[in-house]
């Protein structure tokens, strides 16, 4: 029991490395600034799980976290590296905000079925042409949907500042959307919505299938080894589509849930960096559904702490930018290499 | 009018040119560097404070390239010592320096996003007397700062280097076959870090023009994507450094021509995109070229 415990202890350590050099690099930051780091840090982990209100903030805060990693995760276990959650996350939520603010006098499940189901599908579809190119003719997905990203943040702000400016706005945002299209709140007054659960749905029926069926498994024997998968009467190149179609509407779905369930409208700015901070995680996960949870959940700590430890201890915010890429530094690192050659 | 937007596009494409030879040096070494952003973002801050400190533009040129290539060099070893992922190294690069140059700026200097010391010491424009009244080629070549200068330098240097001199053969190689490299008792490691320190060398200089170059102050913005567009400028480019500069001239050009039809034509927002669209249009092309070749090939 114990000795088959042993590997699965050792990846939990391996994956947890980045995250202690990544706090290392902080205090190394916090203490030229001034700051006591480890006194920082208390700060930051009591911000972050003291309490339930607290805890409740955390579990807001990796909402989207869950969704942007479970889309890395799936494209990463098929072999596509997909990098434009990001680009899917900004779609999303603007087609899941106008329909929530257009159809006011539908009944609720419908106007949110038809939100969540069109980000989705906006998702799906965006990620479609990468996956197509990458596919047919051999184009790098990487650059197809980083560029992506961008144009994606270009679109919607051009919408949010023009066509679908809420009147009387100065600022770039939609109108609000209509109550029958938020995703109620699990435990008012924090701000923990349906989002949530749904979400964490999501990333425990991915670690089903990726696991129990044949699809799933198809799926990593697609990333593990393509020539073989390709010998056994598996089409490398429609997993690979579909790939990238799924894990484009998982992202759409996660800006959905952001816009219907947090922020109630499009703004712009709508993601500081969810879609690559999911990448992190998937790496960190390695593809895991446990992994994802985990990792969402420590992200999710991260930013809500943030917050509350600039207001009581002038420590600037971006403390937890600084921290959160440094993570991302370390998250594929082999950091055992460190010490094999020093010894 | 057309002179003034001639010489603006020409200002326009000197960081891109610069990032984006750095970065295409870096890929044929073997690395895709997304970090170029970050090089460019801290080589701009320590140029206004350097320039502020000292009032000399000179010194502030070279702590900028000093601070890309520290940067660079950073990133290198991460990638190349413990064998991260080098996608996720640059993003993560990019997000840390954002963080850490307004955690800096707020800690040390007490402002949020910008700062803009007294004292900033411009890099001088260079007036070429015979050429300034000449049309178009007068806007064009006069009145250019020494980065500029620089950057087009860098266009038919690189390219001899790379087809004619050792290095460019041994950095080549090592990009193409590392194996190789090893077999012949060079370290092929460690020219993938050399190209990377430069890249980050001139993204740090890319920096430094458009903080002591162009606008005279830093703000956290100030690099806009372009380290980001430097990318699209070397996918463009393909492993051509002429290429590369088409590239980017014509990116800078829509820098340009962005600040000009602001609120005219087209939205400002979509035109800032468009680089990225012109980078997988151009990708596209050139896979169905290539897959168009292969075919002939096989029926040849």
């Amino acid at each position: 029991m114990m000795r088959a415990l042993r590997p699965r202890v050792a990846d939990g350590l391996g994956a947890a490395a980045p995250f202690v050099f990544a706090l290392a690099i902080g205090a190394v930051v916090l203490f030229a600034a001034g700051f006591e780091p480890l006194s920082v840090y208390r700060l930051m982990i009591e911000e972050g799980f003291g309490g339930e209100r607290r805890i409740a903030a955390t579990l807001t805060a990796s909402t989207p976290l869950l969704l942007t990693g479970l889309a890395a995760a799936i494209a990463f276990r098929s072999g596509v590296f997909n990098v434009g959650a990001e680009g899917c996350f900004y779609l999303g939520g603007l087609t899941a905000a106008v329909i929530g603010f257009s159809a006011p006098s539908w009944p609720s499940a419908l106007v949110l079925g038809a939100g969540l189901g069109a980000a989705a599908l906006i998702g799906g579809l965006w990620l479609l042409g990468p996956g197509l190119l990458r596919a047919r003719l051999g184009v790098d997905e990487v650059v197809t949907t980083l560029m992506l990203n961008f144009i994606a943040v270009g679109i919607t702000s051009w919408l949010v500042n023009g066509p679908l400016l809420a009147r009387g706005s100065a600022n770039s945002a939609t109108p609000a959307i209509a109550l029958n299209a938020t995703l109620p709140r699990l435990l008012p007054p924090t701000t923990l919505h349906l989002g949530f659960a749904i979400s964490l749905a999501l990333v425990i029926a991915y670690g089903v299938w990726g696991r129990f069926t044949v699809g799933g498994f198809r799926s990593r024997l697609v990333g593990t080894n393509p020539r073989f998968a390709r010998a056994v009467g598996i089409e490398p190149e429609r997993v690979l589509v579909a790939t990238m179609v799924v894990s484009g509407a998982v992202g759409g779905l996660a800006g959905a849930i952001h816009a219907l369930g947090l922020v109630h409208r499009f703004v712009g700015g709508f993601s500081p960096g969810y879609g690559f901070t999911g990448i992190a995680i998937a790496l960190l996960a390695r593809n895991s559904a446990l992994g994802v949870i985990v990792a969402s959940i420590l992200f999710g700590a991260l930013s809500s702490a943030g917050a509350s430890i600039q207001l009581f201890s002038n420590v600037p915010i971006e403390i937890v930018q600084i921290l959160q890429g440094a993570v991302m530094v370390f998250a594929t690192a082999k950091l055992g290499r460190l010490w094999r050659r020093a010894g | 009018m057309i002179d003034a937007f001639l010489h603006a596009a020409i200002v326009m494409t000197t960081p891109i040119l610069l990032a984006a030879i750095g970065g295409l040096v870096n890929r044929i070494g073997g690395i895709v560097n997304i970090g170029l952003e970050s090089m460019m973002l801290g080589g701009a801050l320590i140029a206004v404070m350097v320039s502020a400190q000292t009032g000399s533009a000179g010194l502030a040129i070279l702590a900028a390239l000093v601070t890309g290539a520290v940067l660079g060099l950073l990133m290198s070893l991460v990638i190349t010592r413990l064998s991260a992922n080098e996608i996720i190294v640059g993003l993560g690069f990019s997000v840390a320096t954002a963080g850490l140059v307004r955690f800096f700026l707020k800690s040390v200097y007490g402002v949020s996003g910008t700062y803009n010391p007294a004292g900033v010491a411009m890099l001088p424009p260079i007036d070429i007397p015979a050429l300034h009244a000449a049309p178009v080629l007068g806007a064009i070549v006069s009145g250019q700062d020494a980065l500029t200068w620089l950057a087009w330098a860098l266009v038919p240097a690189t390219a001899f280097a790379l087809r004619r001199t050792r290095w460019g053969l041994r950095l080549r190689a090592t990009g193409a076959a590392e194996a190789t490299v090893r077999a012949v008792g060079l370290a092929p490691l460690t020219i993938r870090d050399a190209s990377t320190v430069f890249a980050g060398a001139l993204a740090g200089l890319a920096g430094a023009h458009l903080s002591i170059g162009v606008v005279g102050l830093f703000n956290e913005g100030i690099s806009g994507g372009r380290g980001f567009i430097a990318l699209a400028a070397f996918y463009f480019g393909r492993s051509s450094p002429w290429r590369t500069a088409l590239g980017a001239l014509l990116f800078g050009g829509f820098d340009a021509a962005q600040i000009r039809l602001q609120g005219h034509w087209i939205p400002a927002e979509l035109l800032q995109a468009l680089p990225y669209a012109i980078v997988i249009a151009v990708l596209t092309g050139l896979g169905l070229a290539d897959r168009r070749a292969e075919r002939s090939g096989r029926m040849g």
